[in-house]
């Protein structure tokens, strides 16, 4: 740990409380009394400005001291918050990210910096009222001038400073030790004499053990001046009295010292010869000084004198405020460490690694067949599992810091565009992984600026249509089945079908005569190039922006799929795996190859009958239960070939026992003649008789509510998949969307369920739309 | 015999280099991050010293300090308590809880050093 | 506590401060309730702040009020470092041990 180290703790952590303080800014629009957000923001000041200054940032101090002020009048009831106020303090929190990236760059504030520290400065003056005088030094004891008058003729003879410490009884019960200021007083001088004055200690018998009966006077010499001597004691000023004279004072001084403790007269005439301070001479002209004095005005000696009055208006000042219990803002329980994310991403891949090691030692367990280091193994196969489940949480965070930064886009947006736009927030706490967070905020952004922008109408639109004046739009998030659902939804007018259309055959990414179903027109947004607004705003006008999103998602192995009614509304729903670095997969064998399934969107395993398998020939969809289930065959997709046919001995088949086993189906060819076989080659219907048939298994996925099958030889069981992105070359690869290495040190390539599912419905749709024209057409 | 000295303070940066400050200076540090947090770590320990912001989440200086002094082993414990130039109430009422000393935020390592061996010397 | 030729003898471990001196405070006076001299052994004495300092002031006073003796012994660097910042010697009047110091 060091100083560098805290640096960047003070960048994140700066960062977090502008974050918190733009939420608070944020909400407090609609809660303007809320005591809990107008301390969020103030304390978000306080806390940067406290930290600020102890690394010596001075610029940041100044700035931040003057907007702390402005909110300290807010949360004493001063001052009100208005809009225009929280406009201003949206700049501060903004130029206070700037000052802090500025230090996070180790840059030094530039000019164009501070034109704007003293542009917002001059904004937030005018919430200050009129300056008081001096108002930050009125502070600061009055009279501190470290030289002190050293007046001959009178003055006594010693270089000492003279210390005369009385204390309150209270003053142990508080902490403070007297002692302790003594001790912190040889730090830059020297005690030359001390005197304990016991006097007032009682027998034990009637001792208040934690009541205070001690003084001293103490002749210290130091090269420091009053102030420093003064701030020896600053913590016990209201519990002490203590008088501190220079060198050389004035013998006056010491008579009126001596004055002040009346029943101590005589001792402590005595004790200041002791202690060196005076000689007696000079005693006896103090002691005898006294008639003189009496209706003198005493010459000023407030310096050297000091005043308890003097130096404490604070107190008289804080009387008359009027105390406010400000309730503390009830944050989240903040029980956190934070970790490095690097040093995270590091820990997780070694627990990837540790996860493809361990499914190799239990490969190797499972060759050898001994039962105990079976038993060992597959104890180490669950403990890996759960580190690798209690290592992913670790980069899970919520979506709601996110989401939350949105509330500051749709207000500025807002103001641009001159639409009333409110944004709702739920799910905000379904959590995702650390990186899809990151990579989440820009294609969000779009879609949060482009339904603010297309999809919310102009009021007056609105209004005719009978909705309320201020559109909404909402961010929603929830899991489904391994995968985060992220919404951008708005009441909008929708997306309208004739002007896509049009835009899309101007454009020539639709033929006029070509069947589209609402979906598929929905999609052509996410063209490139394309935009249907007329009027090109500086916002989501550009032409680029749907294309990219879709993009930026896709390359996070998410969808985005749109649901849009005409003047209702239209919802724009992202589907994101709920992590990137490892799944647990369903390990399929499709000829020679294998192949993962990730195992959350498996819904179950069926196995084809010879004659469903027979029946499904030339198909792509089957009858799973009395419903229908569209199907891929993987063999054709990939255009695998069969193994190298395995010599079958029918006689060892053990088909019924070995159920997890390749299938393999067929009639004994014992059991045929050879008639009998030319018989059935024959026929068509029953050939397949003749050649052993692999008996087929689909793995029924699930994606985004839709169901596909996928036909595969081999259902091999679950394995955890440390998923490895494809290189460029294979980027490419329709319906693959990584790879990882097993066990035995093979390569098996990750099935694109997503990609799967919609390849079929894509299928499916487009026979939907024939039936119907046709249908139509009838 | 060292010294230990608890800093309170829902800032992890000002933690750290007061930290690192009272550290260098001799003194072992024990850091809370809110009230709650600090009164869960006063477990008997022998603490010379507790310095402790105002306003934290969770818990409050104040509470936490009126909570720490009904507890035999922190009784007397000396408080310095962290506040702005503006916190003359809440200074009032820090010092009703038993913080008689303060240290004005905000303040460069040295004048935490300087204040804290007002009460502790290392 | 041990009682032995006429001298109460008794050790205070550990802190003197202001958290144990309600406590030793009734220890010293239950050993002039023994009537006999006190010692009071603060070799083991870690730390020592003024409401230590000041118990032991009143003890003495105790001890003349009752008219018996009261001795400090085996001063603990803790206790030695004090006395002499507080120049108390003379006025506690027991011999301390300058013993070698770190």
């Amino acid at each position: 740990m060091n100083l560098d180290d805290a640096l960047q703790t003070f960048i994140v952590e700066a960062g977090e409380l502008l974050e918190q303080m733009e939420e608070a800014l944020l909400r407090i629009e609609q809660t303007p009394d809320d005591a809990d957000t107008i301390n969020a923001i103030f304390r978000a000041a306080h806390t940067i400005k406290g930290s600020a200054g102890l690394f010596g940032f001075d610029h940041v101090v100044a700035f931040t001291h003057v907007a702390e002020s402005v909110l300290d009048r807010v949360r004493s009831d001063e001052l009100r918050i208005t809009s225009e106020l929280v406009a201003i303090f949206l700049s501060v929190r903004d130029h206070l990210g700037a000052l802090i990236a500025h230090i996070a760059d180790g840059k030094e504030p530039d000019d164009d910096t501070h034109r704007t520290s003293a542009e917002l400065v001059t904004k937030l003056r005018v919430y200050l009222g009129p300056p008081a005088p001096a108002s930050s030094q009125a502070l600061v004891p009055a009279k501190q001038n470290g030289t002190v008058e050293t007046q001959a003729g009178d003055g006594v003879g010693t270089d000492n400073w003279h210390i005369s410490l009385r204390f309150a009884p209270d003053v142990l019960r508080n902490g403070m030790d007297p002692l302790s200021f003594i001790r912190y007083l040889t730090t830059f001088g020297k005690i030359v004499h001390i005197v304990t004055v016991v006097d007032a200690v009682p027998r034990l018998a009637e001792l208040d053990p934690e009541a205070s009966y001690l003084g001293y006077e103490v002749a210290f010499h130091t090269d420091a001046d009053k102030t420093a001597i003064e701030g020896a004691f600053e913590f016990v000023r209201n519990d002490a009295r203590i008088r501190i004279l220079p060198p050389h004072a004035k013998v006056a001084d010491y008579k009126r010292l001596i004055d002040e403790l009346p029943q101590e007269e005589l001792r402590l005439g005595e004790i200041l010869i002791l202690c060196g301070t005076l000689t007696r001479t000079e005693l006896n002209a103090a002691l005898s000084h006294q008639t003189a004095l009496a209706d003198e005005t005493l010459s000023p000696i407030g310096e050297v004198l000091v005043d308890q009055k003097l130096v404490q208006p604070q107190v008289v000042a804080a009387a008359l405020e009027k105390q406010k219990q400000v309730k503390e803002h009830k944050a989240t329980e903040s029980g956190l460490i934070r970790v490095n994310a690097e040093k995270l991403d590091v820990h997780i891949n070694l627990i990837g690694e540790l996860i493809i090691a361990s499914a190799g030692a239990s490969l190797i367990a499972q060759h050898t067949a001994m039962p105990e280091l079976l038993e060992a193994s597959a104890r180490l196969s669950r403990l890996v599992e759960e580190v690798r489940d209690s290592a992913l949480t670790l980069r899970m965070v919520e979506i709601g810091a996110t989401f939350n930064r949105f509330q500051r886009v749709v207000r500025d947006v807002s103001v641009d565009l001159g639409k009333d736009i409110r944004l709702e927030i739920s799910g905000a706490d379904t959590d995702l992984d650390k990186t899809v967070v990151e990579k989440i905020g820009d294609p969000l952004t779009h879609l949060v600026r482009n339904s603010m922008d297309h999809g919310i109408e102009p009021v007056e639109v609105r209004l005719a249509s009978g909705k309320p004046a201020h559109g909404t739009v909402r961010l929603n998030a929830y899991h489904d089945s391994g995968s985060i659902v992220i919404e951008v939804a708005d009441d909008g007018g929708g997306l309208s079908r004739e002007r896509i259309l049009a835009k899309a055959i101007e454009r020539g990414l639709a033929k006029p005569d070509q069947q589209l179903s609402d979906q598929e027109i929905h999609e052509l947004i996410f063209e490139p190039g394309f935009s249907t607004v007329e009027k090109v705003s500086n916002l989501s006008g550009r032409g680029v922006g749907m294309d990219v999103v879709k993009r930026n998602i896709t390359a996070l192995r998410g969808t985005v799929e749109i649901d849009s009614t005409e003047g209702v509304g239209t919802t724009m729903r992202i589907r994101l795996p709920l992590t990137l670095a490892i799944i647990d997969g369903f390990l399929v064998g499709v000829g020679g190859s294998t192949f993962v399934v990730p195992l959350d969107m498996v819904v179950e395993c069926v196995e084809l009958s010879a004659e469903e398998t027979a029946a499904s020939q030339g198909r792509d969809h089957l009858d799973l239960r009395g419903e229908v289930l569209p199907f891929i065959r993987l063999k054709q997709l990939f255009d695998i070939p069969d193994p190298p046919p395995a010599d079958i001995d029918f006689a060892a088949d053990d088909t019924f026992d070995n159920s997890n086993a390749p299938q393999r189906s067929g009639l004994p060819s014992t059991l045929l003649t050879a008639e009998g076989a030319a018989a059935l080659a024959r026929d068509p219907e029953l050939a397949f008789l003749l050649h052993p048939v692999k008996r087929e298994n689909v793995v029924v996925v699930q994606y985004a509510g839709r169901r596909t099958g996928l036909v595969v030889d081999e259902l091999m069981g679950e394995f955890q998949t440390v998923i490895r992105p494809l290189g460029e070359v294979f980027s490419g690869i329709d319906g693959i969307s990584g790879f990882t290495i097993l066990g035995s040190g093979n390569v098996a390539l990750i099935l694109d369920v997503p990609g799967l599912v919609r390849r079929v419905a894509g299928r499916e749709g487009r026979r939907n739309i024939q039936a119907t024209t046709y249908a139509m057409a009838e | 015999m060292t010294k230990n000295i608890m800093i309170v303070d829902d800032s992890a940066s000002l933690r750290q280099v007061v930290s690192i400050a009272l550290k260098g200076a001799g003194y072992d540090v024990v850091e809370a991050f809110d009230g709650k947090d600090a009164l869960t770590k006063l477990d008997g320990r022998k603490l010379h010293l507790i310095v402790s912001d105002v306003n934290m989440p969770n818990m409050d200086g104040i509470s936490f300090v009126k909570a720490a002094k009904q507890l035999a082993a922190y009784k007397f414990t000396p408080v310095i308590m962290l506040t702005t130039e503006a916190g003359d109430a809440k200074k009032q009422e820090g010092q009703a809880a038993g913080a008689k000393a303060w240290v004005v935020k905000p303040f460069q390592p040295a004048q935490m050093l300087t204040a804290v061996s007002k009460l502790v010397l290392p | 506590m041990e009682t032995k030729c006429a001298v109460t003898r008794i050790p205070i471990e550990g802190e003197l401060t202001i958290f144990t001196a309600a406590t030793e405070r009734l220890h010293l006076l239950d050993a002039f309730e023994s009537g006999n001299e006190v010692e009071v052994d603060l070799s083991q004495v870690s730390e020592i702040d003024s409401a230590g300092i000041q118990l032991m002031v009143a003890a003495k006073r105790e001890a003349v009020t009752r008219n018996t003796s009261l001795r400090f012994t085996g001063h603990s660097p803790a206790v030695f470092d004090v006395v002499e910042l507080c120049d108390l010697a003379g006025h506690l009047g027991d011999p301390m041990l300058i013993t070698a110091r770190s």
